[in-house]
């Protein structure tokens, strides 16, 4: 786990480049406090810095290779480099050290870009080609780990883990995009390929990049979904699936465990994280350090779950009670940790900070179980709507924009998310889109100043990457439509992008098992009704680790990992919310409507409104992380 | 090979469809054979004689019917001249329930679609279901309106859908001496050609003007020039004048080919950062004048379009857009690989491509 940057240019002096590339590695110097390194050659200059993890007193890096055609700069984990290893070393690969990075030196050396398809694991890197004078960079297929990049104004490239590291090369503007604000409201997030800064990117989840002498960039795909069908590969009978499943689930979280350092878990009480532990310690983890956090609030805390589990499976559990009063006075902190505005993460910033401070430099999550499991209740409505789509479109015109307007004119947001579906869904890839939209359509126009509002207009209410995820589903049933579309949006743009921010805050290298490339690949093409039962969301999961996870657990409604946000705003993070909407801290951002958001947040504080706190959060985080110092 | 064209246009607007199935008549007439015959019917040109018909017909074209906006006249010569043809290729998904009636009155019919873009890329009807199910070859212009058919009918035949992208009029290619395109101006002039339609917002004329101020920023004697007309010109204009970069855009109407030609051949670049292209033919005719291109990563254009003959941008993104506009003003690309790559959309290989699919 690690943090790198680079920058490409032939137009910029060497110098200039290293001081821009030293500058973006001391400002992510959090993400790998245990080395770093720089590679000058030609128009590149590459930088890192190390979290140590695999063979912790080498692997150095940029890592060049023996004829120094090649220099790497790598962040996050390839579970499987033990195996790749042997393989490698029977090709003629001299290995130095033990650490995974050489491993994927080796593969991108030997293969080229098809090396990505051997890789099972985390991954954002980028590897400089002296021959070709061609830089080539890839995110893993579920984009775990994070890759931003910028065209520099003097021709070029530079790229960095996070857009803070990027803004601090002093080669980029920092100047939010009116466009991005509206679609951060939209979304909880600003999805890839846009970030929150005018001219910076951030590449998708399994796309690769490549950067020739000339400046030309190319960016595409990798990795597709595996086809919704493939004979030969799916088990016969749910017995035999719920078996088959066990098998993949023990292989992710052993290859998940591999590191030379300090493992730990996020231990929530949930059925996910629960089946984690569980299977850490079927896998052979004694004393295995779990950590979860505790509210004071009756009605939030999974509490008793979770000691249940750390009882059951004998772990070393730490709890930490997190209280409204605590999380205010962190805010400052907190936010300064942001690169990047977002609507949740906060219970991951102090679950990690928590892990780190009991011990552990790598902790294993239960994220990704809801998205492949069906444990949201997506999987079962968005299907039910979808049958009714024909029929709707039958529906007159007229009567239609009158019943999308009647419902829009309530006060419910459920009715007005109906409404938000009636009027732009076409089909099931639309409605899945649609469906994590955290404003209702005309709300989030109304919030936007004139300028960004006519942007939002012209980008639509649907996700950017609609096309390009519908045709990568074609052929596939509801189930993998909606899973993929959590996968790709949700998850992507915001669980696993809080994850890795607010973990590699602390140090902290998280993982996560069920976002395997491999697990998925096995489970994808399996028939949906062994995935998921609409009658007993996660059955598959629940079945698969009877033996490990209490039936107390199994049985368990979904509960969630939330925060008393609600309570909170209205409490302790008042002061906090006052300042935010303050006419001065709105002036700041002047792609919104001020008095459209100092009325959504009174309406809030009022209680008149009987709005999700999220939307007000949302809204406030924004306004914060527009007022906030430069982050350089 | 007997074959039946029915279109909605060839001659009245010059559409994209319009412009792109004049050449399909012309391929048609010279994959025909000896033997062959081609009848065209189309729903909107004026009746009576087209002095342009005789650059895309040869001596196999057959009945031309131009019904003059009547449906129908356009149904009853469709289906009279589908009595006597092997093959009916239709030029607009519409008008595909007539040809699935057509091969009712003619069992060895066999009836094809081409299909653009924005008007196959929704949810259809029962019948038009059953009339693309029907279809013998659906010819579509990407590989991405391909999949936007599949996405919307999920019944249909992949092995049928063939992807036979667009190609450029060799009567619209420059001159052979005309083929130095110098810009005689040392101001960076960006064209972009289309209709000014406030129904057609996607195109992203807007998105250009509102980049004006970001490029002046580095040109400051930049040009926009815009040919069409529409109805969204006044919103342009005014966009243009609240933005202050009304000295810095052209609106040019509608332009005569020799006028657009010569628009073509000054230009330092062209843009169209639309974001519902089928295909978008406009870049292809930049090409052959080599031109390099900006489109919007979006819709068909991925396919045309690449680093290497221009570059391809965030649909709405303004400073991207803006960015794209100055690189390729400050690293122009090699018109020689500009025209090598229009070069593979040409003519004969769209005419090679149209035999093999409808074989």
């Amino acid at each position: 786990m690690c943090g790198i940057a680079g920058i490409l240019s032939p137009m910029l002096p060497a110098e200039s480049r290293h001081e821009a590339v030293r500058r973006m590695v001391t400002r992510q110097r959090h993400r790998g406090p245990d080395d770093e390194g720089f590679f000058e050659n030609g128009p590149v200059t590459l930088g890192m810095c190390r979290l140590a993890i695999f063979d912790p007193a080498h692997g150095h890096q940029p890592m060049v290779s023996p004829d120094g055609r090649f220099s790497l700069v790598f962040n996050g984990a390839i579970y499987n480099h033990r195996e790749l290893r042997g393989d490698f070393e029977e090709r003629g690969w001299k290995f130095q050290t033990h650490c995974d990075t050489e491993v994927l030196l080796a593969a991108y050396a030997l293969e080229g870009a098809r090396c990505l398809s051997l890789l099972r694991g985390m991954f954002a890197f980028a590897v400089w080609d002296r021959n070709e004078q061609v830089l080539f960079a890839a995110r893993d297929a579920l984009g775990i780990k994070p890759l931003y990049y910028a065209r520099l104004p003097e021709g070029g490239l530079a790229f960095a883990s996070e857009l803070n590291a990027l803004l601090a090369s002093g080669r980029i503007a920092r100047e939010i995009d009116p466009a991005s604000a509206g679609e951060f409201l939209a979304w909880f997030s600003v999805p890839a390929p846009r970030t929150i800064y005018r001219g910076v990117s951030n590449l998708p989840p399994g796309h690769s990049l490549t950067v020739d002498a000339l400046g030309c960039v190319r960016t595409g795909p990798w990795w597709h979904f595996p086809a919704p069908q493939a004979d030969g590969r799916i088990a016969a009978n749910y017995h035999e699936f719920v078996h088959g499943l066990r098998d993949q689930l023990d292989d992710t979280v052993r290859a998940h465990r591999l590191a030379d350092v300090p493992v730990g878990a996020f231990l929530s009480g949930g059925m996910d994280s629960t089946a984690i532990v569980g299977l850490m310690t079927r896998a052979g983890a004694t004393r295995l350090k779990t950590f979860s956090l505790i509210f004071g609030e009756s009605g939030y805390s999974e509490q008793s779950s979770a000691r249940l589990a750390a009882q059951t499976f004998g772990t070393e559990h730490h709890e930490e009670v997190l209280t409204g009063a605590r999380v205010a006075a962190d805010l400052p902190r907190i936010l300064a940790g942001f690169d990047r505005p977002t609507g949740d993460g906060i219970n991951t910033y102090y679950v990690s900070q928590l892990a780190k401070q009991g011990g552990v430099t790598v902790a294993l999550s239960g994220l990704g179980g809801d998205e492949l499991f069906g444990g949201y209740p997506s999987f079962r409505d968005l299907p039910r709507l979808d049958r009714l789509l024909p029929v709707w479109r039958r529906v007159p015109a007229k009567l239609r924009t009158a019943v999308v307007a009647r419902l829009r004119a309530t006060a419910s947001v459920r009715a007005r998310k109906l409404a938000d579906f009636l009027a732009h869904a076409r089909d099931l890839h639309e409605l899945a889109s649609l469906q994590r939209r955290v404003l209702p359509e005309a709300q989030r126009l109304a919030l936007l100043a004139p300028e960004a509002r006519a942007q939002a207009e012209r980008l639509g209410p649907n996700h950017p990457l609609l096309e390009d995820y519908a045709f990568e589903l074609l052929g596939a049933d509801p189930f993998q439509v909606i899973s993929a579309w959590e996968l790709r949006t949700y998850m992507a743009d915001v669980l696993l992008r809080d994850s890795d921010a607010f973990s590699m805050v602390h140090s902290l290298e998280l993982r996560v098992p069920f976002v395997d490339r491999v697990l998925l690949e096995w489970l994808w093409p399996q028939r949906s009704w062994f995935k998921y039962d609409p009658a007993h969301p996660k059955r598959a999961l629940a079945d698969a680790t009877a033996d490990l996870v209490p039936a107390a657990i199994r049985h368990r409604p979904k509960q969630g990992f939330v925060l008393p946000f609600a309570r909170w705003m209205r409490a302790e993070l008042k002061p906090f919310l006052d300042q935010t909407f303050s006419p001065a801290s709105l002036a700041a951002c002047p792609w919104l409507d001020a008095t459209e958001a100092i009325r959504l947040w009174q309406d809030y504080a009022t209680q008149r409104d009987s709005r999700h706190w999220s939307r007000v959060w949302t809204l406030a985080v924004l306004v914060a992380f527009a007022n906030r110092p430069s982050p350089a | 090979m007997n074959y039946l064209l029915t279109s909605p246009e060839l001659f009245l607007h010059e559409g994209g469809i319009a412009r792109i199935m004049r050449l399909y008549l012309r391929a048609l007439g010279e994959n025909a054979g000896p033997g062959g015959r081609v009848d065209s019917v189309v729903l909107n040109d004026r009746p009576g004689s087209e002095p342009r018909l005789a650059r895309y017909a040869n001596e196999r074209l057959g009945e031309h019917v131009a019904c003059g906006g009547s449906k129908p006249q356009f149904i009853r010569a469709a289906l009279r001249l589908a009595r006597r043809a092997d093959c009916l290729v239709c030029a607009h998904l519409h008008q595909l329930v007539i040809a699935w009636l057509a091969r009712g009155l003619n069992r060895r019919l066999r009836y094809c679609l081409v299909a653009h873009g924005i008007e196959v890329w929704r949810p259809y009807s029962l019948l038009e279901r059953r009339a693309l199910r029907g279809a013998d070859r659906i010819l579509c212009v990407s590989e991405f309106t391909r999949h936007q058919l599949l996405r919307f009918c999920p019944g249909l035949a992949p092995e049928r859908l063939v992807v036979v992208p667009n190609t450029f009029d060799p009567h619209f290619a420059p001159e052979l001496n005309n083929q130095v395109s110098q810009a005689p101006f040392a101001l960076p002039r960006i064209l972009s050609v289309g209709r000014l339609s406030s129904a057609d917002t996607y195109k992203g004329y807007d998105t250009l003007v509102e980049a004006m101020p970001l490029v002046r920023k580095v040109y400051p004697t930049a040009r926009l020039r815009l040919v069409g007309k529409g109805d969204d010109l006044p919103r342009l204009t005014a966009l243009a004048d609240r933005l202050g970069v009304a000295g810095s855009v052209d609106f040019l109407g509608p332009l005569s080919d020799e006028a657009l030609r010569a628009e073509y051949a000054v230009c330092d670049l062209f843009a169209l950062p639309s974001r519902k292209e089928g295909f978008g033919l406009v870049y292809l005719e930049a090409m052959t004048y080599g031109k390099p291109c900006i489109g919007a990563r979006a819709g068909g254009v991925p396919e045309v379009l690449d680093d290497a003959v221009g570059r391809l941008v965030e649909y709405g993104n303004i400073a991207d857009l803006a960015d794209a506009i100055c690189e390729l003003v400050r690293h122009p690309r090699n018109s020689g690989v500009v025209r090598e790559h229009a070069a593979k959309f040409a003519f004969p290989v769209f005419q090679r491509r149209l035999a093999a699919a409808l074989a």
